[in-house]
């Protein structure tokens, strides 16, 4: 056993883990931080998807220790009800919300592009989300969010400017 | 309703078809959302389950001791009530076919929980499951549905029951249904052209992106309270309580948001018995989440063997069909019976037919036990007539879409809804117009002939159409169960909570049926709250399956809606002295608040939480109602689908680069959800047309993907790239029997793509596919003459 901190949205998180424990468990049954997802525990669905020091990360194929010292964030630390990030509004208003199980990890693996590349064409966007499954939407209004997203995005940019 | 009448509703729509943020979008966007995989009880315990490595063994002993040393809590088919039952409760219990037990002493699939634990935590759990000894008798399995019907094949139940009563198990055959009308023989007589092919689809995986998952706490007075992945509290709550013999008082089932269905959880899944009896034993709650691989042995889509028969006269009427089909249910039957009812339905609704015949038989095997899935038999019977209605156009020389026009069943002709006891009239009808506008939005006319087109990449455009029921209400009981139950509230500062067991899916049924409360009550949607759910606080639900959400649902959200606001009206009749037979209500502009007001007198006016809040506090009561409420019609949501495909001839790889999705839902309650729904169909029918299937190795009995997503292929963003242009339109009808008008849409969306794709197939390559899903292997097969399985010769 080993005893860890994790910064979870930027709140200090300890706790003690076995060495070949993941990620999303801790996170999930230890932390209390349920809004990642456990979708197949094998890095195929993103469900799980969490930014690891702002990088994208399947946090089934993590190890708990592999986070120790370093930053976590989920959905909850992108944004919240009173103030929601712009990739959180865009997925409401495109519909590309259904179901909502994959929703978490979808919005950061799309924000950890936009980080990446702030202008992404669609075929950009398609790839950048291709580990993250979602059984509902076809992917379509998915894709309208994020094009939307970071559109608004950088024309925010270029006003701030 | 006249055309007048209608018009003035439509007018007069505030709140139904507006666009407007679902409820519950930033809850699922910023993590807040509580699926029942997320909740937590002080003291909880986790549990894992004891799984079958074989396909079908009987258990000769378990010995749980070295678990037990560990502290872990252990049951075995000893610990369970001898109670065999059916997880699925819709149907009448004297159709209903019950074959299982919570955990069996012989099982029949790999996969099949014998024995379960509960420990303090899951990797616990996880070590004293895999510390229970267990000694198995290995028996005969069989996979394939036409060996299990041989005489010297492996015998999988002596019996069932039917209802209470024993039911034998002959060939391996659950369950068996014909259907006839008029006299198929004579029609085939009278026929010009005859037609007969064979068709197959697979075995498709649900693939719902959140494992099912359960949670049980064991109450003071040996009651019980739930949280699990379900599409019906209600029917959970009775089944639970015939099981474990509880009152069901004392058994409270909580609605979860669920992480997507596809109807996989229609019925009650196997982790919630086992939870429950981890639960009871331990006195403790208890948490039990499948992994993947555990859901993917859990369920399936059942697959269909077809062979089609349609004779018409030269001029393209039909005058006889037979439809024969093979349906492989895997280890349990779930609900082969209805299924098999519902293929005749579809069948016969499809296209006129003076005379006809079904014959369904299904078979079991020791695979995973297959279920409904979005369309319940429809896409397969859509993939076959539609393929047909294709081949027949060809040989006749009709065009596709006049053939479908000159022979669809429609307005004032009988629809069969889910089968041969579920009968309506259809009152409103949009295919000819989704046919006529789709066509040149796809470029019908253009879509040249397959002998013409060369070149590596081939394109070619292909049309499916077909319909779903919205629900199973009909004028007279049937073997089905339908009704809804809701309640509307008044409350004291003018806003309105609807309580419904119904569930939402994901498709915004909830949504839909606080607008459709919003526009009967007139006040705004942001104003209409959607109460929390249990089956203590909500009367009976059937269940959120058969498309029935929006119409019977949202029927049943109407009707207490109506007389919550007769209720008000009299409370406010009395504070203005108007007569409540004159009052209207409409929401303020700027506040949302119903406003109550006689049209045309400045003085009569109050608002909806004025007269709420005087007459609690003068004692009158609350403005409430419930209203338990069957549809007396289940009006089929028509839908046309048009693809074009591109085949790369060197690969054999298929993508889709354009699609036109119509849809018949009547009045459309939330525009934007329902255009979500059909691209999301649309993309599961490309996966069943292309791509998904299940297999099993013949020796083992064990799934070729193992259980798990990277075998068994899913469409990613990337792989549906093509599709960026699709187009959404729907039908311009209204349903006099729905709430404001409408009807269903859920399943409809995936009803008809598969054989859209096929037909699109056929006139790039000329080839015509009969086995789903097509691979590139089988495409390749097919283009050079190569012997493929599954390639019939042209």
């Amino acid at each position: 056993m080993q005893d860890i901190e994790i910064k979870v949205n930027g709140r200090p998180m300890r706790t003690t883990v076995a060495v070949d424990e993941t990620l999303v468990d801790v996170l999930r049954q230890r932390l209390g931080v349920v809004e990642v997802k456990n979708g197949c525990g094998q890095g195929d669905c993103g469900a799980c998807t969490v930014l690891l020091d702002g990088e994208a990360v399947n946090s089934c194929l993590t190890l708990a220790v592999q986070a120790d010292g370093r930053q976590v964030t989920t959905t909850r630390g992108l944004g919240t009800a009173e103030d929601p990030h712009p990739l959180q509004t865009a997925f409401i208003e495109h519909g590309a919300v259904q179901c909502g199980f994959c929703s978490s990890g979808m919005i950061l693996s799309a924000a950890s592009l936009l980080q990446q590349n702030a202008a992404p064409t669609r075929d950009e966007i398609r790839e950048g989300i291709s580990g993250n499954l979602c059984r509902c939407t076809g992917y379509t209004k998915i894709v309208d969010a994020i094009d939307e997203a970071a559109k608004a995005g950088s024309s925010e940019e270029r006003s701030a400017r | 309703m006249g055309r007048e009448a209608r018009e003035m509703e439509a007018r007069e729509l505030r709140t139904v078809g507006a666009v407007t943020r679902r409820k519950d979008g930033l809850a699922k966007v910023t993590g807040t959302e509580t699926y029942a995989s997320d909740m937590e009880l002080p003291y909880m315990l986790h549990a894992r389950v004891l799984r079958s490595p074989y396909p079908h063994a009987r258990v000769v002993s378990i010995d749980t001791s070295a678990a037990e040393r560990m502290g872990a809590i252990c049951i075995t088919p000893d610990d369970v009530p001898d109670i065999r039952y059916n997880e699925r409760q819709v149907s009448v219990p004297v159709k209903t076919y019950r074959d299982r037990t919570v955990l069996p002493w012989v099982v029949r699939q790999v996969g099949e929980g014998v024995a379960a634990v509960a420990a303090r935590t899951e990797a616990l759990a996880e070590r004293a499951m895999r510390a229970i000894k267990v000694e198995w008798e290995e028996l005969p399995a069989v996979f394939d549905a036409h060996k299990a019907m041989a005489d010297d094949a492996p015998q999988i139940y002596e019996n069932v029951l039917l209802g209470d009563a024993e039911f034998p198990i002959e060939h391996n055959v659950a369950c068996f249904r014909q259907v006839s009308v008029g006299d198929v023989a004579v029609g085939f007589e009278e026929a010009d052209l005859i037609v007969e092919r064979e068709y197959q689809t697979g075995r498709v995986y649900h693939a719902q992106m959140e494992p099912k998952a359960a949670l049980c706490r064991p109450l003071a007075d040996g009651g019980i309270e739930l949280w699990a992945t379900l599409q019906s509290i209600h029917n959970t709550r009775q089944l639970l309580g015939r099981i474990f013999d509880l009152p069901l008082s004392r058994i409270r089932v909580h609605r979860s948001t669920i992480g997507g269905a596809f109807g996989s959880s229609i019925q009650m899944n196997t982790p919630v018995a086992i939870c429950v009896a981890l639960a009871l034993k331990a006195r403790k709650p208890v948490k039990l989440v499948l992994t993947r691989e555990e859901d993917m042995y859990d369920h399936c889509k059942y697959p269909a063997e077809i062979s089609l028969k349609y004779g018409v006269k030269r001029d393209g009427t039909i005058v006889a069909g037979e439809l024969k089909t093979l349906v492989d249910i895997g280890a349990h039957n779930i609900q082969a019976y209805p299924l098999l009812g519902c293929m005749s339905g579809w069948f016969v609704s499809l296209y006129r037919m003076p005379h006809m015949n079904f014959e369904g038989t299904a078979v079991y095997t020791n695979k995973t036990p297959a279920c409904a899935m979005q369309g319940y038999g429809n896409p397969d019977v859509s993939f076959a007539v539609e393929s047909h209605m294709d081949i027949i156009a060809e040989k006749l020389d009709i065009d596709p879409i006049e053939l479908r026009i000159k022979n669809y069943v429609g307005l004032g002709e009988e629809f069969w809804g889910q089968g041969p006891t579920v009968r309506s009239i259809i009152r409103s009808c949009g295919v000819e117009e989704m046919l006529r506008k789709g066509a040149p939005m796809i470029g019908w006319d253009e879509r040249g002939r397959p002998e013409d087109k060369t070149g590596r990449y081939r394109r070619g455009i292909g049309v499916g159409r077909t319909f779903h029921t919205s629900g199973t209400g009909a004028a007279m009981p049937g073997e089905v169960i339908d009704y809804s139950t809701a309640m509307v509230t008044v409350n004291e500062d003018g806003s309105v909570d609807m309580s419904t067991a119904l569930m939402c899916h994901g498709g915004g049924t909830l949504d839909a049926c606080a607008k459709l409360v919003a526009e009967e009550m007139g006040v705004s949607f942001d104003l209409v709250g959607v109460s929390p759910a249990s089956t203590t606080d909500t009367g009976y639900d059937v269940c959120t399956h058969a498309t029935r959400g929006v119409y019977c649902g949202g029927g049943s959200a109407v009707k207490a809606a109506k007389s919550a606001k007769a209720v008000l009206l009299d409370f406010a009749s009395r504070l203005i002295e108007v007569n409540p037979e004159a009052l209207q209500i409409a929401p303020d502009p700027v506040t949302g608040e119903g406003v109550i007001f006689l049209e045309g007198a400045a003085d009569k006016r109050i608002t909806v939480g004025e007269v709420a809040k005087t007459a609690q506090l003068k004692g009158w009561g609350t403005a409430i109602a419930v209203e338990s409420h069957r549809m007396v019609n289940c009006p089929p949501c028509f839908v046309t689908n048009f693809v074009e495909v591109e085949v790369d001839t060197w690969t054999g790889e298929v993508r889709v680069p354009r699609a036109v999705c119509a849809v018949d839902a009547g009045t459309v309650v939330n525009p934007d959800l329902a255009a979500g729904q059909l691209e999301g169909g649309l993309c599961r029918g490309i996966g069943q047309a292309l791509l998904e299937d299940t297999a099993y190795d013949p020796v083992t009995g064990e799934m070729t993907c193992g259980g798990m997503y990277i075998d068994y292929k899913l469409y990613t963003a990337e792989d549906m790239a093509p599709v960026d242009d699709v187009k959404v339109f729907f039908a311009d009808t209204y349903e006099p029997s729905g709430p404001f008008g409408a009807k269903g849409i859920g399943e409809a969306a995936n009803n008809a793509v598969a054989a859209a794709v096929m037909n699109a197939l056929q006139n790039a390559l000329g080839i015509r596919f009969q086995f789903i899903p097509i691979t590139p292997d089988m495409i390749l097969a097919a283009i050079h003459g190569w012997a493929c399985e599954g390639v019939l010769p042209a």
